[in-house]
């Protein structure tokens, strides 16, 4: 069987550290990937599995191993090409591989570049552009497509090269859930086709669970690989490895715990459906006359006070066109609330916030925010300045924004615009800095030459050093590894216990239901409901009537549901959780009770 | 403020003007240039004017795209305007005021000047940048510029860094936007204040593009490498340019067009 075989390949960049040494990205990576098999590479940021991809597709040369593609080595100049027009990669950013101004002309850089002659080009071209469903956009200007669709562009132009391998390196990073799947459908759908071999670097482990085969890469070296059932088994590997593990793997896990009973063999666990009857069964089986510990009540402090801070009226924002962007829209936000704003792109989120921080005067109805004693009008001139300390908006990738020498001047741009004097700033910038979690030292270094996510954190910093009450943050977890992201939502935590009013805007679901207090869901323009979100999703066929999405866990936990139901006619389930362990004894609470009333 | 610039912006309808050939139309664009620039005569300049009218008609292009297009250099326009008016002092004295001397052939002077900027950032807009994407104009670039190759001027490399940097104009316009309201948000303030303090204010915008731009440049470096870009050579086209007869036609009429008018011109003087 032909494979990729790689052998103890290393790579290093030539920036030098401190230390003097070159930076050591790969150590020693030996992997096979067999052709036509669909593989993932996961593993934290800054693990080296980007330089991998690049270094298949001889965009960097290794420094030391061998890679033989296919019977090629990729060390002999003259398979060079061979090997190159045979590996496509789709990367991260859907803006920064777009060669052609006009969808088609993109489409067919990379066959003009193999010297693909005239009728078998436009064959090509058209045939890739049909595979991915953008023919009919095929003269639009690549720069007005959606995220979701310049990622399909690039496929197309990928596919239209006409190669034996895929690499997606994060190709679905800056996707929203929808185009997510779209991208993965279609990505799944051209490899059955013509049996090309996808090799995907991701941060997204359901994406991961659809592979075939996972290599976990972590410190520049091969941590674990497996099946995904291996991989995600193996609890020490995925934690160390800062990963993560999808939802279903996390409910055989806790049904094992809490009942103490190992999984039935035979079961395919990375198949969701086997392991929610798995699950069922479990606890429809199960010796289960033990205590079921309660939930913990929620903490005093966390409670929002249900004092109204922002006031939102009848608001409505339309273009010069006419077309609405913004609707009727009413909405209060509590004190110490966390309050998710949820929905598609496109759906109005980004011009809602944009009106906390009267960014957008309001064109149609009010916007009322309260500081102290005072209540700011949005559409009152004098009031913009106030309303600006008073609500923090942090738009997304806000590292993008930093631009001065240090991370002290930075952080102390907002203070300095706000006339605070100039006495009382360092200390204001170093609680900042504490405040989000970075180390003091980090404040005299360039905000240019820290890592990404401690950028994302100087930038957060530059907007809580002016004390806001209100802090809106627009997706804070995109682009970051699991761990991060964790990190980003413990940080987000904190600081509504410090007594923060903090509005997240995200599209994803699971994220949003966790942490929030409320879950505001908007849909063209409109609110589509705003409810606690252990109310709003526990009727999960309302929500998708609603065109809501329900988050992966409650989606999963419903069909362990369903499964239950069919064998206990006319149960009824309690509250339900946004954590695998306490939704299981949520479940088996509901069992327990439908039995006690059925004996009796 | 910047998403009105449309310069570099292609304006698709389709238009017979849009498919003509590149190179036909940069051809044209150059005859209007110097016969905008020969004409001197209001007859010539109404004809000229009319003439771009119709071009606009055959383009099917809205006069508010056109007026987009204009607007943003009518303060370079009354710049030019004021500084014909006061540098010419032959001619009848209308005016006088300190060392600022107003004359009737200052005037008319200026007007002139005002007028052939205006119609040729029209022509500019109509005969090349809203009718023809950049990557044509690129590629006609590349291709009346070929000769050159023979005395090694590297013509590919050069049309292919125009092409990106239209390409990328939309995505930087966007970008810039987006970091302004960043900035504002935390109190920036781009509209006030004295002119060194607002030229002082955009930094906080152009460093964040700068180095962003550079990560753009990094990235698509490699994703034209992933695609097997190797320069011009072996290179084939999607859509070769072709000179067909109906592009003859057009720059013959839009040719004789502009040599009547020249013609008028000289005439009347």
């Amino acid at each position: 069987m032909q494979t990729i075989d790689i052998k103890d390949l290393r790579f290093s960049y030539h920036t030098e550290e401190e230390t003097g040494k070159p930076h050591e990205v790969l150590r020693g990576v030996s992997m096979s990937i067999d052709k036509g098999s669909y593989v993932a590479v996961l593993g934290p940021n800054g693990s080296g599995k980007s330089t991998l991809a690049k270094l298949i597709d001889i965009l960097e040369t290794p420094d030391s191993g061998t890679i033989v593609i296919f019977g090629n080595d990729s060390a002999d100049t003259e398979k060079f090409w061979d090997i190159r027009s045979k590996c496509a990669c789709v990367f991260q950013n859907p803006d920064n591989q777009i060669v052609g101004t006009v969808v088609e002309e993109d489409v067919a850089f990379g066959p003009e570049n193999l010297g693909v002659p005239n009728p078998e080009l436009r064959e090509r071209v058209d045939r890739a552009l049909k595979a991915v469903g953008l023919y009919e956009k095929r003269f639009m200007q690549a720069a007005n497509l959606s995220g979701g669709q310049k990622q399909k562009l690039a496929i197309a132009g990928a596919l239209a090269m006409k190669p034996d391998i895929l690499i997606l390196d994060e190709a679905t990073a800056m996707l929203d859930p929808v185009s997510r799947r779209e991208f993965l459908t279609l990505i799944e759908d051209i490899r059955d086709r013509h049996g090309i071999t996808v090799i995907t670097i991701t941060h997204d482990m359901e994406e991961a669970a659809r592979c075939e085969k996972i290599f976990v890469i972590r410190d520049g070296v091969i941590a674990g690989s497996g099946t995904p059932t291996e991989v995600f088994s193996d609890r020490v590997l995925i934690h160390d490895s800062g990963l993560d593990r999808p939802v279903h793997y996390k409910f055989v896990t806790a049904c094992h715990e809490q009942l103490g009973m190992d999984p039935e063999g035979g079961s395919d666990l990375n198949d969701e459906k086997a392991s929610a009857e798995l699950v069922a069964h479990m606890i429809l089986n199960a010796d289960d006359s033990g205590e079921i510990e309660d939930e913990e009540p929620v903490q005093k402090e966390d409670t929002p006070s249900g004092e109204s801070i922002v006031q939102i009226r009848d608001l409505s924002f339309n273009y010069d066109e006419g077309s609405f962007k913004l609707q009727d829209i009413d909405l209060d936000i509590y004190r110490s609330e966390i309050l998710a704003i949820i929905g598609k792109s496109g759906c109005g989120k980004t011009t809602l916030i944009s009106h906390l921080n009267a960014l957008i005067s309001p064109m149609h109805g009010q916007v009322l925010i309260k500081k102290g004693e005072e209540t700011l009008d949005a559409s009152v001139k004098k009031d913009v300045r106030k309303i600006r300390t008073a609500v923090g908006l942090l738009f997304q990738y806000p590292e993008y924004q930093l631009f001065e020498e240090t991370v002290y001047k930075d952080v102390e741009y907002g203070l300095k615009k706000m006339g605070i004097p100039e006495e009382e700033r360092p200390e204001m910038i170093r609680e900042a800095i504490r405040l989000v979690g970075l180390p003091d030292d980090v404040i005299n270094k360039s905000p240019f030459e820290i890592s990404g996510g401690q950028k994302r954190r100087v930038a957060m910093a530059g907007v809580l050093v002016m004390k806001p009450e209100i802090l809106v943050l627009d997706e804070p977890a995109s682009g970051m590894d699991p761990k991060g992201r964790r990190e980003m939502f413990k940080l987000i935590r904190s600081l509504r216990r410090k007594g923060n009013t903090i509005v997240l805007v995200t599209h994803n679901m699971d994220e949003g239901a966790a942490i929030a207090d409320r879950v505001c869901c908007i849909g063209d323009g409109r609110i589509l409901s705003v409810a606690d979100p252990t109310e709003l999703f526990r009727d999960s066929g309302k929500c998708r009537e609603m065109g809501i999405d329900i988050p992966k866990i409650t989606a999963f936990s419903q069909k362990v549901k369903d499964i239950i139901s069919g064998e206990l006619p006319g149960i009824e389930f309690g509250e339900i959780y946004f954590d695998a362990r306490k939704e299981v004894r949520s479940i088996r609470r509901a069992v327990r009770t439908y039995r006690e009333a059925h004996n009796a | 403020m910047l998403k009105d610039i449309s310069l570099g912006r292609f304006y698709d309808t389709g238009s017979i003007l849009h498919r003509t050939d590149p190179r036909v139309k940069m051809i044209l664009y150059i005859i209007y240039l110097i016969a905008i620039f020969m004409i001197k005569t209001p007859t010539a300049l109404a004809l000229i004017a009319l003439i771009t009218f119709i071009q606009l008609i055959v383009a099917r292009i809205p006069l508010k795209v056109i007026k987009n297009t204009v607007v943003p250099i009518l303060p370079l326009v009354v710049f030019i305007f004021i500084l014909n008016v006061i540098s010419l002092t032959s001619g009848k004295v209308l005016w006088e005021w300190w060392i600022i001397t107003v004359t009737d052939v200052g005037i008319e002077r200026a007007v002139l000047m005002a007028l052939r900027i205006i119609f040729l950032i029209m022509s500019t807009s109509v005969l090349l940048t809203l009718t023809t994407t950049p990557l044509k104009i690129s590629d006609g670039l590349e291709s009346l510029f070929s000769p050159l190759k023979v005395i090694k001027v590297p013509v590919h490399e050069m049309s292919m860094m125009m092409s990106i940097a239209l390409r990328f104009i939309p995505t930087l316009i966007k970008e810039t936007n987006k970091i302004m309201r960043a900035q504002v948000s935390r109190g920036a303030d781009y509209d006030t204040g004295g002119l060194v303090n607002r030229m002082k204010g955009y930094i906080t915008v152009l460093i964040p593009l700068f180095v962003s731009s550079f990560k753009r440049a990094e990235e698509l470096a490699v994703a034209m490498d992933a695609r097997c870009y190797r320069g011009g050579v072996g290179k084939t086209k999607l859509n070769p340019l072709k000179i067909t007869g109906k592009d003859i036609l057009l720059a013959l009429i839009f040719t004789s067009a502009a040599a009547g008018v020249v013609a008028v011109d000289f005439i009347l003087r």
